[in-house]
Formats: C-alpha cells, structure tokens, sequence
C-alpha cells in the first residue's frame, strides 16, 4: 500500500516508523468520594516520581551533549519537588475532594498564570517550564512514556502531525532516517528543516497519523513523494538500487559547491548562505557561499533556558562573522511570533498570529528584548561585514522608529565607552506587500532589502502557509509573485542600492532562472540547495532569463508559470555542462 | 522567630541561578523559611521556587528573611551571607 504527500526534502530511505505525537492531557473533571483520597494521592506521587525519574535520566543523558538542555531539566526537577505545589496540590485532593490530576492541573496552571504575568521577560519564560512539568507529570498520570526527538535510540522514521520548531531544534539528527507528516509544505518549518539537514521528508500526507503504527517498515521516497506501507521484496529491492542512485546523484551534485556562480555570459550571481544554528556543523559551509543573505537569530532565543544576556548574543553574533571572514552576514533582527513561540515568551494566543504580533512589531512591543539584541548586535559589528535586517517591516515609520532605536542604542554604547561600527548597514525584509509597493520610498530611506519569499507569499495570495486546507492557494509561482518581486528589484535597482532574496524560492532551481531575469543578483538560501543552485546559475544567459522573466509575469495561472520554468529548466539540463572551480 | 533584613546586589536579581542555589540551601533546614518584599505584608515560602519566582526579587529591593524552629538562627545567617555572596 502506498501514501502520497509533497516531497520537500530529497532523498529515498527505509526504515521504521516512529510515530510522534505531543501527549495531550485530559484531566478527570468528576469529584472523588472521602474514600478515594488516598488512592488518588498514591497515584499523585507515583506520577511525580516516574516524572522525576524520567527527568533524572534524561538529564545524565544530555549533561555532556547538550549542557543546555540539562540545565532546563533540572530546573523542571526542582518545580516537580516545590513544597508550595505539592501541599496546595494534598490539599485541594484532601479538603476539596478533587482528583489529583484535576488539582495539580490546576495550581500548576495558577503559577504559570501568575509567572506569566511578570514584568520580567525572564520570569514570564518559566510559565512556559511550569507548563512543560504540568504535562510531564499528567503523562506519567496516564502511563504514557515520553517521546522525545531529541534522544533516540535507534534509527527512525518520524511520523507526524506537524514538528514545531522546539521539536525541530532538538532533533537527534543520526537517528531521524526520515519525516512523514500530515500537514507542511514545501515552506513550513519541517521543510525548512529537513532539507538543512538533508533529511528526506515527505509532508502533506493526510492519513499518515491512521496508516501508520510504530514499528511498521516502509520506504519514504522522497524522490517521488511516495510512501511505499510494509514494502515486499522486490520494493525494497528496488528502492535500495534507487536510494543508491539518488546518493550518487547528490554527491555528484556536490562537485557544483565550490565553483563560482557566474552565468554563461559572465554576470557574477552572489550566492549566500542561510544559517541559524552558530554550530560547527552549519558554519563549516561558509566556505563555499559569498556570505549569509539571512542569519535567523530566533533560533539562538528558542533554542535557550533563558532569554540569552546581551554578552551571550554578542559572543554568538561574532563567532558568525568570524565564520564568514568578512563576507557579508545579514542579521535579522529577532523574528518570534506568527506561531506557537509565542508561548515561551508569555505572550497571549492571537486569533491570527500572522497578521498580530510578530517580527519588528514584537520587537517594539517588547524593547528590553529588542535593545539587548541590538546592542549586541552593534559590539560583533567591529568583527567582519554585518549587516542589520529588520523583518515584518509594513510602513515608513517603522523603518524611522527602527533607525531611531539603533542610533539609541549605540549612543548607550558610547556611554559605555564601548566599540561598535558607526557604518553598519541597517536594512529591512520585504514580506508585506505594502512594503513591496512603495519599494522606491523605502529604497531611499534603507542601505539595503531582502525579500522573504515565504512570507510575501503568503500575505500577497491571503493563504496561511501552515495550513494545509488552503495549500492550494499558496501559490509561489502566483504570477502576481514574480510581478510584485520585480517592481522591488526595480526600485531598488533605480536607488542603486542592494536587494536580495532569502525565502525558499532563492534555493528553487526552477524558480532561479526567473528570479535573475527579475533582476536579483543576490539569492541566500539552506547549505543543502547552494550546489544545486550554483549548477543552475552556471547554464544560464542575462538574454534569456530576461525574457523568460518577462513571460511569466504575463502567464494567467501558477502552473502555466511552472510549465514554463520546468520547460526552461529542462532545454537547459539538455546542454549538461561539468562543475569547474 | 529569627528575622533579618537582606538586599538583593546581584544584577539578575533572586531569580534563575542564584534563587535555585538559595532554595536548596532552604531546603537543609528543619526550620520553615520565608522571604517577604521589605515594606509588603505577603510572606513566602522560601524554599519553594516557584513562590520566590513570584516573589522575582530584583537588583536593588529589600527583603525580610525569616525562619522559624529549632535551627532558626543558623538558617537565616547562612541564607542571608549566601545572598551577599550572589553580589560577588
């Protein structure tokens, strides 16, 4: 039996399922009798020491892999053992007969209220650990056992409904083999990830989560966006010939990583490097890309206990520039909402987080937040080329209120006596079509832009790109898409100021030959797609590509543009062509 | 009864770190321990951290540590050199 979804991330494996599935806890609502208190007490404290337990393990496990991590966990053992928690807890059982888990649901959730309506950015994170113990201890309650991407033991391949980015962020990337989930496509969080960590995943698979059982073998064809449920002889057969098939193909493509990105006719193309991660195994990349078109600093905050000081983000800032000796690193200021992060930082539910708070919005909702990264930011200055990138930018004051808030924070630095880059480039992202409209005022005011294709599309097609009910309507190859992108790269052009792309389009092979007839020089995009697109780059002419920009901004619909580039792309895999340093 | 008057110096205030240190340090007496804002009537329980959370001393306030039993006195000496020394 076979499953269909998206494929989003290449590569064909076969493996075992492991189905993950956040537990969601249903506390009894009934009243207990005088004679069921102390059985229910009994099974209170046996949750609390299978939690405890479950905590204690985990935490030797990752003392010296993830020192981090471990210190969340024993920050959650010590909230598991509070006094106050476990008496109010005896004592709403005892006195107001209500079943343990009932009451311990409740005074953990009125501690995280009031911890999450703290002044203290810091303080109101900790509801969210409160939260977390809260439903440890409820899945104890309920004898499930924790299931954890961060720690396997084996080789798997997950199975979900969607991966969030704490999920992703932990991952234990030599044991996922694969991703199967039900929601995503080619842009949401599990795309993004996997195909930075060159995990095959197929997404958009409806029934994955009533197919599939832990323990069943199957192959994920990502090739083909196929997954093949307990596969017999001759399919495995098969799909080891292909999997090493496709293996070669990668490593074949892999000999395009190094060469220089200049089309046929000479025009130099800059190829960056999106990173997000600061760890050894992302920046020995920095090699090969002309420098980073966008460094997500929200990953340094979620992937945190606490929100990290300003010496803690300065240190990280500047291992980055270092990373790319003086190649150009394009910060985006933190980038925190439009989803579930907003938990961690106390903030309430919106009823449409990506139109609420989020992005630069936040950032001035929350200044303290905002001014320690800016500072920060402004001190790694001195060590390379950083740039300062400002996303979810939908009017002209904002751009004023930003640029007022930097100046700010330095004089703060000259106060301190402290050394920064007086010429740093600060600029914005271009994502909400205001911003995309009057390109040419905003050219005036900007050292620089970067259009963030994922979220543009989204706001220009009106289609939520974690929802895979209107999936059909998030058209990248929208025609209004290209037309939107080449009014900004005009206007900027006009201002002889730099404009890029960081989204996922700028790592698309089919959509790269468009982009650069759109007149974008500039494409950063996940380590994994730089060859693949370097190889792209290589075969094309500024003639052709011009013309074939001005084609698709006059086809009516999304797949008459992707006729049009997969043809494009096809007469150009015709005349081949080898990689030359 | 033992009382005596502390002042939170260290920048982070009694939160993270220091108020884990401080809550285990509670923990070893018999005695019950409390900490209240200097000039507030709300006491709390110190060696739960998730009331001192609550309470989120900060750099520069007051508080009133008290502890009450047999090992009264020691618990609020050690507990009190213990916050001078977050300062260091």
């Amino acid at each position: 039996m076979k499953l269909f979804g998206n494929p989003v991330s290449r590569g064909i494996v076969i493996g075992e399922v492991m189905r993950y599935e956040p537990f969601k806890a249903v506390p009894s609502s009934s009243r207990i009798g005088e004679a069921e208190v102390d059985a229910s007490l009994e099974l209170y404290d046996k949750a609390i020491g299978m939690a405890m337990a479950e905590l204690e393990e985990t935490r030797s496990g990752l003392a010296e892999r993830a020192p981090d991590k471990a210190k969340i966990l024993a920050a959650h053992a010590e909230m598991l053992s509070d006094p106050v928690i476990n008496d109010e807890v005896r004592r709403a059982v005892r006195s107001d007969l209500i079943p343990a888990d009932a009451a311990l649901a409740m005074v953990f959730d009125k501690y995280s209220d009031l911890l999450g309506k703290s002044k203290n950015a810091a303080m109101r994170e900790r509801a969210s650990d409160l939260q977390d113990v809260k439903n440890r201890i409820l899945r104890c309650w309920a004898g499930r056992r924790e299931k954890n991407l961060s720690l396997l033991d084996r080789p798997v391949i997950v199975v979900c409904g969607d991966l969030y980015p704490s999920d992703t962020v932990s991952l234990d990337r030599n044991n996922v083999l694969g991703i199967i989930a039900r929601t995503g496509g080619s842009t949401s969080h599990t795309a993004i990830i996997a195909r930075g960590y060159e995990i095959p995943a197929v997404l958009g698979v409806p029934d994955c989560m009533e197919r599939l059982n832990d323990g069943d073998i199957v192959v994920l064809d990502a090739e083909n966006g196929e997954v093949v449920i307990a596969p017999d002889d001759e399919e495995r057969a098969a799909c080891e010939v292909r999997a090493s098939q496709v293996v070669t193909e990668l490593r074949e493509m892999e000999q395009w990583r190094c060469v220089k990105p200049v089309t046929r006719d000479g025009r130099r193309i800059w190829v960056g490097m999106n990173i997000a991660d600061i760890n050894d195994e992302e920046l020995e990349h920095a090699a090969y890309s002309d420098g980073s078109g966008l460094f997500r600093t929200e990953f340094v905050h979620i992937c945190r206990a606490g929100m990290p000081s300003e010496d803690e983000q300065y240190r990280i800032y500047r291992r980055a520039l270092e990373a790319f000796g003086g190649k150009p690193v394009l910060m985006r200021t933190v980038d925190i909402g439009g989803d579930k992060q907003m938990e961690r930082f106390g903030l309430p539910k919106e009823d449409n987080p990506f139109l609420g708070l989020r992005g630069l919005r936040l950032c001035f909702a929350q200044p303290e937040l905002f001014a320690a990264q800016i500072r920060a930011a402004l001190r790694a200055s001195v060590h390379g080329d950083l740039r300062i990138m400002l996303p979810m930018v939908g009017s002209m004051e904002e751009i004023e209120r930003a640029g007022a808030f930097i100046t700010e924070q330095g004089a703060l630095l000259d106060a301190r006596g402290m050394d920064w880059n007086r010429e740093v480039e600060i600029g914005i992202m271009i994502e909400i079509p205001s911003m995309a409209l009057i390109a040419d005022m905003a050219a005036r005011k900007v050292d620089f832009a970067s259009i963030g294709t994922n979220d543009l599309c989204q706001y220009l097609n009106a289609a939520d790109r974690l929802n895979s009910a209107v999936e059909s309507c998030y058209q990248e190859y929208h025609p209004a898409m290209f037309r939107i992108i080449g009014n900004v790269a005009r206007a900027f052009a006009a201002a002889g100021k730099s404009v890029s792309i960081c989204g996922e389009m700028a790592g698309d092979p089919l959509a790269i030959p468009a982009l650069i007839g759109l007149g974008i020089e500039k494409l950063s995009m996940n380590a994994a797609s730089i060859a693949q697109a370097k190889r792209v780059i290589c075969g094309l002419d500024m003639s052709a590509v011009s013309e074939l920009a001005r084609e698709v901004q006059n086809l009516e619909t999304a797949s008459e543009v992707r006729e049009l580039l997969q043809s494009f792309a096809a007469s150009r895999a015709k005349r081949g062509g080898k990689a030359q340093a | 009864m033992y009382s005596k008057k502390i002042s939170v110096k260290n920048p982070t205030g009694l939160h993270a770190r220091p108020a884990s240190d401080f809550v285990a340090a509670a923990a070893e007496y018999k005695s019950s321990v409390t900490l209240k804002r200097a000039g507030e009537d709300d006491e709390y329980n110190a060696k739960s951290i998730v009331m001192l959370l609550a309470l989120g001393l900060e750099q520069g306030e007051e508080a009133i540590l008290t502890a009450e039993g047999d090992d009264e006195t020691e618990a609020v000496e050690v507990l009190a050199s213990l916050v001078e020394r977050f300062a260091e």
